[in-house]
């Protein structure tokens, strides 16, 4: 027969269910962060929720990045090649791009890494 | 109230291990060098090991770009002047393993990977960092260079000295350099006592170990689209890397000029838009992937044959997929719907 006490640990653990299910079952490959850095060193660490435009300064001058409907990407760049912006967006962890000329990188992470590198 | 004591404790114990932030030992770590992104992967290393190790690779790296680089003043730039006038060069020996190792490919791939082309890569002006703009080079200046045919087979290397018979070679190991740079690394991090870890320069990437207690997962970038086509669960040490002609390129006109130039036209390959191997080690990667990139849909499986190269994944100037036999038990599609795939036996 069920008791009280069972009863509160059943609902402690209906309770931790949402938690649960969103830590181990959820959209686990989805980045949450992208991390920007000049000259290799993070210059800063920004959230992929909220929609926005950044300008980093990096040798040559602003990259532009934009990020919008958690998913990141270089808009503008002083470098002449803009393999960067050719790169698109980035939306999953491990996914990155760089802009060499002027110095200027990201790589987006999620609670986990669906790709440990990515070649291309 | 015993038995609610008992239920406390393991409702507490479930708490706080869902709380507790693990620790994970990976160490990651980006550098800019080599003319290109590196990252670092290290897992189970002490920190201070791994960032050890890290700055050291950074080192390594940097004094190999400047000792392979085929423009400014290096060791190879001398070495090309000493080949271009027929005089016989000591090569540096920071070189003579990627002399070494690119006349045996360039050999076994029949002349599809060929980095005595230097002067073809200098004329599209894909040598250095820089991207070129354009406009691309005159047609009579391509052929001009095409019919001297310049091959790694023109050259004689005796002990640790090299000449050519044929003044039209220069080197230039931008399709090697960075594979062969990964293998070095690797063997770097070993001599350290790393023993699970990746390197990957610029999309040339090699890894060893695992990640924990499971395998090192490597994406593949998508083409054409946006984010990652593919991905490949590393086996203990082998290398993963893809030759593509969106990694490189300008515009003209309109018109798309890539950095893989077929050494037979002189110009860009066309019907090919990536080749993926995987191989035992980075440089022979590198080197495999552009022969193959070369030789095109109609060579690429002799060539492989020829290579030793067994998993590949070419993707065709129309954008269809041929992947062989062993290449399809390890690539594993991240797109969906899952793209039509045909696999085709060496």
């Amino acid at each position: 027969m069920m008791t009280r006490a069972d009863g509160v640990v059943v609902a402690l653990a209906l309770a931790l269910l949402p938690y649960l299910y969103l830590t181990y079952w959820g959209s686990s490959t989805q980045g949450e962060e992208v991390r920007i850095m000049v000259s290799g060193k993070e210059r800063m660490a920004v959230s992929l929720r909220q929609d926005r435009r950044l300008a980093v300064d990096g040798e040559l001058g602003p990259s532009i990045i934009d990020i919008h409907d958690g998913k990141a990407r270089f808009t503008a760049s002083p470098c002449r090649g803009k393999q960067c912006i050719h790169t698109g967006w980035l939306g999953r962890g491990g996914e990155s791009a760089a802009c060499l000329p002027n110095r200027v990188s990201m790589v987006v992470v999620g609670r986990e890494q669906r790709f440990d590198s990515v070649v291309f | 109230m015993h038995k609610f004591g008992g239920h406390i404790v393991i409702m507490l114990v479930l708490l706080l291990s869902a709380c507790a932030k693990r620790e994970e030992p990976l160490y990651q770590q980006q550098l800019l060098t080599f003319g290109t992104i590196v990252e670092i992967s290290i897992w189970g290393a002490e920190k201070g090991l791994a960032q050890q190790a890290s700055s050291q690779i950074g080192e390594d790296l940097q004094q190999m770009h400047n000792d392979w680089h085929a423009w400014h003043d290096s060791p190879l730039v001398r070495m090309n002047q000493a080949l271009s006038v027929g005089a016989s060069a000591t090569v540096p020996a920071s070189i003579l393993p990627l002399v070494q190792k690119s006349i045996a490919l360039s050999r076994a791939s029949e002349g599809m990977f060929n980095p005595a082309i230097g002067r073809l890569i200098k004329l599209w002006g894909f040598e250095q960092d820089d991207l070129p703009s354009g406009p691309p080079p005159d047609p009579a200046a391509i052929a001009a260079l095409t019919k001297q045919h310049p091959g790694m087979d023109d050259l004689i290397l005796d002990g640790g000295r090299l000449r050519s018979t044929n003044p039209a070679v220069q080197l230039d190991f931008g399709a090697i350099a960075k594979g062969h740079g990964v293998d070095l690394a690797i063997t770097r991090l070993r001599e350290l006592g790393i023993q699970n870890a990746i390197i990957n320069a610029g999309g040339n990437l090699r890894a060893i170990g695992k990640h924990g207690d499971r395998p090192w997962r490597i994406g593949i970038r998508n083409p054409r689209g946006e984010g990652v086509l593919a991905s490949i669960e590393t086996r203990g040490d082998e290398s993963i890397l893809t030759s593509g002609d969106y990694e490189r390129f300008y515009e003209y006109q309109g018109k798309r000029y890539h950095h893989i130039i077929d050494p037979r036209s002189g110009y860009p390959v066309t019907g090919v838009i990536s080749v993926t191997v995987i191989a035992d080690d980075a440089a022979t990667a590198d080197a495999a992937s552009t022969a193959l990139f070369v030789a095109g849909p109609q060579r690429w499986r002799e060539i492989a044959k020829k290579l030793g190269v067994t998993q590949v994944m070419l993707i065709d100037g129309q954008g269809r997929m041929v992947v062989t036999p062993a290449m399809a038990k390890r690539v594993r599609f991240e797109v969906d719907p899952s793209p039509k795939v045909t696999v085709a036996p060496l």
